[in-house]
């Protein structure tokens, strides 16, 4: 039965119509065999155009519908619409654009007509061999994995858990808070860290909607958006968290003492222990690496101490298995290593530290309780702080590190607030101190009498040497001048780095990273926390260095993605324009399965094909063309439509 | 009953489809047994007059071997059309084009000039060239046309079924041929093998990454290949994954990368263009320079992708303005 | 011509209207990386003096890396068609933005202008003795195809 297609061409008021003879085009279409009726209008996508094309369908009830008018960018969706109100499944229509490529660019109105007269044969010829394609609906999980609980993870998480997801917040150390949970003040208001933490991660330990897994890792993620599956390794940690009460009563007993890397082994802990006084959850962990008994000795003098009896030597690893929707990766980041650059002396001179170990140094429940000591506990007579190391430099990091100028800022303040002796060098290239409330801070430090300021060129240049009982740092200034000083202490700003978890977790989440290693953001601008994966988002300093007001807003944002997207009751729509691969014809060659960025297509082992993941598949169709069988096809794209456009194009 | 006339002829081939046939072994009695052959250029001694005598359809099947490129092969070509029930292009030749296609590359003239003039092993001092014509003292001695372009038996008559493979295996073979005896056969013009390409039966599959990627490119004479790892994997340019599958891999098991003389899978319009599309598409390279090098290293792309299919091709040929 | 950057980068000329040679004719699809190296041959086979592709500019890709595929394809592409009598100047690669309306009308005509100087490319058609499965009988049309 030969199929009855509609032509309907739109003169678009007189845009069309005056750069090209329409009655001419209209009477040249009809003569086509292939085609049953061409209808004229004056503009379609009015309200009276879009009337008259809905019930001049009902009338006609084409097979196919070919609308001649302008870009298929403006109305095709309009017209698809209008088409399935209709009765006509909307794909099996092919719009013309013979206005924005044709009439308004061809300077001859013959010319033009002639253009126009082709591109009808065309969408006549291929909208024959259209399919209708359906709509697909899909169920899906709108419950979320937090992975990382610093500022990031937590607002995400706790923003998740207001609106009634249930949230799994997995973290691999013992306690929350992150970075942050090492600081004393956080730029620009000075506030105490700690005080600002307290409440959120108070609400994060107790929201009923977030169950909180530490000493935890993620293992695997399988599955897809709104229907993901994955599994967690929560590591022993031989407390029993109902029964402990925190009061601290078994790390005081423990006969071991190792350094504590909380505090950048700047100080010392026990094999069981909290990471530092206040730290959330309040409830030690046993380090079985340095633990006696679990190196074989029978010691028992924690669990002999507790009395609520909250040790179990007998807790053990648990493989843990969380069905999810959406997935947040707030994984932090870390500092560059400065022993790479010699000239630092970092790891060689002893008083020479980054500025997270100083963080260390000025907090409370640091090594020397807040006082600004050195390792032989006098005070030093003055401090060097030395932005961009490491930063700003092609050779290493080429990006700046965003929170440094501040910091070190913060460390000035500091020192002036508690050591108001201490003389402070501040080494720097530039400032970076963008925002609302960041130059006012500079500002004002620069006040302070006892500060200096040493403006040098990039790439930084400085050169820490060993001087008896003082350091030594001498840099080129901006104007080339050689500069030396002398300091008890330095402070080494280093390049923000994404956490080393980041490489393994790309992998297992299918996320491309940048070549930084940070997670790489679906668009720079309009996208900043999704990623190529549906249902994958990113936030904090695992994206990009960045303040903790940023990471907190990108969370949030993160949180807002997946509120949005994952709606419970409401059904994941999908695209409907996917490749899809005919399971008899594929041979599992594989070569189609690296080149899907969204990792649509996946092997079916036991059957021996690829299968394409209809719900991931955005339809670009890279992998239809590449099948070396012609396995794979691209509905609303197939090989056969676009060969029929490609030869009437050509008559 | 009277046994099934089967004629065998061949066109611009090797003579290594006869011997195909002559590979059956033991099993050629079956089918000497069960038909009455004809024609057969190579083993027996009927002439094309004989063929001529015939009533059109009365041969039941013509195996038809070997590219059409004279216009003898073109006439006996069509002449077994109208005198058989079924025509099966047997063979890549028939199928393809063939190796014998890769002329398509060069026309009559620079063909005959090589071969009758520049190759250095000629001795032809007076630049003597073939004609159609020339007269004797006893009359007019004529040679077929030859043309400038090999095409497929397709392109020349109607084709019933194609048989694969360079040459056909001995099992397609006979599996086809009791097909035809007994009537069992799929839709007019189906290449008698499997519709998948040959990674499906392959036994180096499983060696293969599932991220596949190209770093290198290598030729086989370039490097010690190992045989057991997928050729692709090792930079080594196999056409199997987009060849048709029914051959049983002789090749790959014979420690060589398939050359696809298959031909691709029923939905592939152009074998040649559909690897070169796959093979850069894996590609690990994307700025220009790093993709140019890469592909300049394949020194014949042409001529490696198109080893068997160059006529079947959609261009069918090189593009060639001092052919009519 | 891809449906985000080119295309659009096709519309905006036209909305600025900006004319080019008509004898371009433009096939659409999602992304370059649909483009099969089939589609540029059928092209030629059906007559066509010159095939053009013009996709996002590397890096943005709305599908990520598909234009980085038919970057690939297109020189091993364009090398084989070289061998196979096609002179590189008829079949090109570009990368046109959304914004870029001068760009593609730019390219337009030179890309007109290059095939015009080239000729039209000499059809093979099949001996008229041969039989009815000739393929390659286009008519000696001037034609871009993007």
């Amino acid at each position: 039965m030969k199929l009855r297609i509609g032509v309907y061409i739109c003169s678009c008021g007189t845009n069309i119509s005056e750069n090209l003879d329409i009655d001419e085009l209209a009477r040249v279409s009809s003569s086509l065999d292939t085609v049953t009726y061409v209808k004229v209008h004056n503009l379609l996508c009015s309200e009276e155009g879009k009337n008259y094309l809905a019930e001049d369908i009902l009338k006609e009830k084409p097979d196919r519908a070919v609308i001649a008018a302008c870009t298929p960018k403006e109305h095709e969706k309009t017209f698809r619409n209008v088409l399935q109100k209709a009765g006509l499944n909307p794909y099996l229509f092919q719009m013309v654009n013979i206005r924005e490529q044709i009439a308004w660019v061809t300077s001859d109105k013959t010319a033009a007509t002639d253009k126009a007269k082709s591109a009808i044969r065309m969408a006549v010829r291929r909208v024959a061999l259209h399919e209708p394609l359906e709509k697909k609906e899909i169920d899906c999980n709108t419950d979320a994995l937090v992975i990382g609980a610093g500022p990031a993870g937590m607002e995400a998480a706790l923003l998740l858990a207001k609106a009634g997801r249930k949230v799994s917040l997995v973290e691999k150390n013992a306690f929350i808070g992150g970075r942050v949970a090492r600081y004393e003040e956080v730029f620009p208001k000075m506030e105490c860290a700690s005080c600002m933490l307290e409440p959120i991660m108070d609400e994060i330990l107790h929201d009923e909607n977030i169950e909180l897994l530490s000493c935890s890792e993620v293992q695997e993620v399988l599955g897809f958006v709104g229907n993901f599956v994955v599994q967690i390794k929560k590591n022993a940690g031989f407390v029993d968290k109902d029964k402990c009460l925190g009061c601290g009563a078994c790390y005081d007993v423990c006969p071991v003492k190792i350094k504590n890397e909380f505090d950048y082994n700047l100080s010392e802990r026990h094999a069981i222990y909290v990471p530092y006084v206040g730290a959330l959850p309040n409830v030690p962990v046993i380090d079985k690496k340095n633990c006696l008994r679990f190196k074989g000795e029978n010691c028992t003098l924690c669990k002999e101490s507790c009395m609520f009896d909250a040790i179990n030597y007998d807790d053990k690893d648990e493989l843990l298995e969380r069905n999810v929707g959406g997935i947040i990766a707030a994984t932090g980041f870390e500092l560059f290593d400065p022993s790479v650059l010699p000239q630092y002396g970092y790891g060689r001179i002893p008083e020479v530290y980054t500025s997270l170990e100083f963080e260390r140094l000025l907090s409370q429940t640091g090594p020397t309780g807040g006082k600004l000591l050195m390792k032989n506990s006098k005070e030093p007579e003055s401090v060097a702080i030395i932005h961009c190391v490491g930063s700003r430099d092609k050779n290493f990091k080429e990006y700046c590190s965003s929170v440094c100028c501040m910091y070190a800022l913060k460390f000035a303040r500091l020192i002036e607030k508690h050591s108001p002796s201490v003389k402070v060098y501040d080494i720097y290239a530039d400032w970076c101190v963008p925002g609302k409330d960041n130059q006012a801070f500079l500002n004002s430090v620069r006040e302070w009498e006892n500060i200096k300021f040493l403006h040098t060129s990039l790439p930084m240049n400085a050169e820490i040497q060993q001087k008896g009982d003082a350091i030594t740092v001498s840099c080129t200034d901006i104007n080339g001048k050689k500069n030396e000083l002398s300091c008890g202490m330095v402070v080494l700003c280093p390049a923000m780095l994404p956490s080393k978890d980041n490489m393994r977790l790309s992998e297992l989440l299918q996320i491309t990273k940048d070549q930084d290693g940070f997670f790489a953001e679906g668009h720079t601008k309009l996208a900043p926390v999704s990623t190529n994966i549906d249902g994958i988002y990113i936030a904090g300093c695992s994206q990009g260095p960045k303040d903790i007001q940023n990471s907190v807003a990108q969370g949030a944002a993160a949180a807002g993605q997946v509120l949005a997207s994952l709606v419970p009751g409401r059904k994941l729509e999908l695209d409907v324009m996917t490749a899809e691969i005919d399971g008899k014809a594929c041979a599992e060659c594989m070569i189609c399965l690296n080149l899907c960025p969204y990792k649509a297509i996946v092997l079916d082992r036991e059957k021996k094909v690829a299968v394409v993941n209809t719900v991931l598949c955005k339809g670009c169709g890279t992998c239809v063309a590449a099948c070396p069988s012609e396995s794979a096809n691209s509905r609303h794209f197939t090989t056969q439509q676009i060969f029929a456009e490609i030869e009437e194009a050509l008559k | 009953m009277a046994k099934p006339k089967v004629a065998f002829y061949w066109c611009a081939s090797c003579g290594g489809c006869e011997e195909a046939v002559v590979d059956l072994a033991e099993n050629i009695l079956k089918v000497v047994a069960a038909v009455e052959i004809v024609l057969w250029p190579v083993a027996m001694d009927f002439k094309i007059k004989d063929v001529e005598a015939l009533q059109d359809g009365e041969i039941a099947v013509s195996f038809i071997n070997g590219g059409i490129r004279t216009s003898e092969q073109e006439h006996v070509a069509k002449l077994l059309r109208k005198k058989s029930g079924l025509v099966v292009a047997f063979g890549a030749c028939a199928h393809l084009g063939g190796v014998p296609g890769l002329a398509n590359f060069y026309n009559r003239d620079k063909i005959f000039e090589y071969v009758y003039h520049k190759s250095p092993s000629v001795v032809n001092p007076e630049k003597i060239t073939p004609k159609e014509s020339t007269m004797v003292e006893q009359g007019e001695l004529t040679l077929p046309k030859f043309y400038d372009t090999v095409y497929p038996l397709d392109k020349v008559i109607d084709v019933d079924y194609y048989l694969p493979g360079c040459a056909p295996p001995p099992d397609l073979i006979m599996t086809a041929v009791e097909a035809i005896l007994a009537g069992n056969l799929p839709a007019k013009g189906t290449v008698l093998a499997p519709d998948k390409s040959l990674c499906d039966t392959c036994q180096r599959k499983i060696t293969k990454p599932e991220k596949s990627v190209i770093k290198e490119l290598k030729r086989v004479h370039e490097v010690l290949l190992d045989p057991e790892r997928c050729f692709l994997d090792q930079g080594i340019i196999c056409l199997g994954p987009a060849t048709r599958d029914g051959c049983g891999e002789r090749c790959i098991n014979a420690n060589m990368p398939c050359r696809g003389c298959f031909g691709p899978t029923s939905r592939v319009e152009d074998q040649g263009a559909k690897f070169l599309s796959a093979l850069a598409s894996i590609m690990d390279a994307n700025d220009e320079a790093a993709i140019i090098k890469l592909t300049d290293s394949i020194v014949d792309p042409a001529g490696m992708f198109y080893f068997y299919s160059l006529p079947a091709s959609m261009l069918g040929r090189r593009i060639d303005p001092d052919i009519e | 011509m891809c449906n985000w950057c080119s295309y659009a980068g096709a519309d905006a000329a036209g909305s600025a209207r900006k004319t080019y040679p008509p004898n371009i004719s433009v096939i659409r699809v999602m992304c370059t990386g649909r483009i099969d190296p089939q589609f540029v041959l059928k092209a030629f086979q059906s007559g066509a003096d010159g095939v053009l592709i013009l996709g996002c500019h590397p890096g943005d890709c709305h599908y990520k890396e598909g234009n980085y595929k038919a970057l690939r394809r297109f020189h091993l592409l364009r090398r084989m068609l070289g061998q196979l009598g096609i002179d590189e100047g008829r079949f090109r690669l570009d990368w046109v933005s959304a914004s870029e309306a001068d760009k593609f009308v730019a390219t337009v005509h030179d890309m007109v202008k290059t095939v015009k100087a080239l000729g039209p490319l000499h059809k093979i058609t099949a001996p008229s003795s041969l039989g009815t499965k000739g393929k390659g009988s286009g008519a000696f049309q001037e034609m871009g195809n993007g």
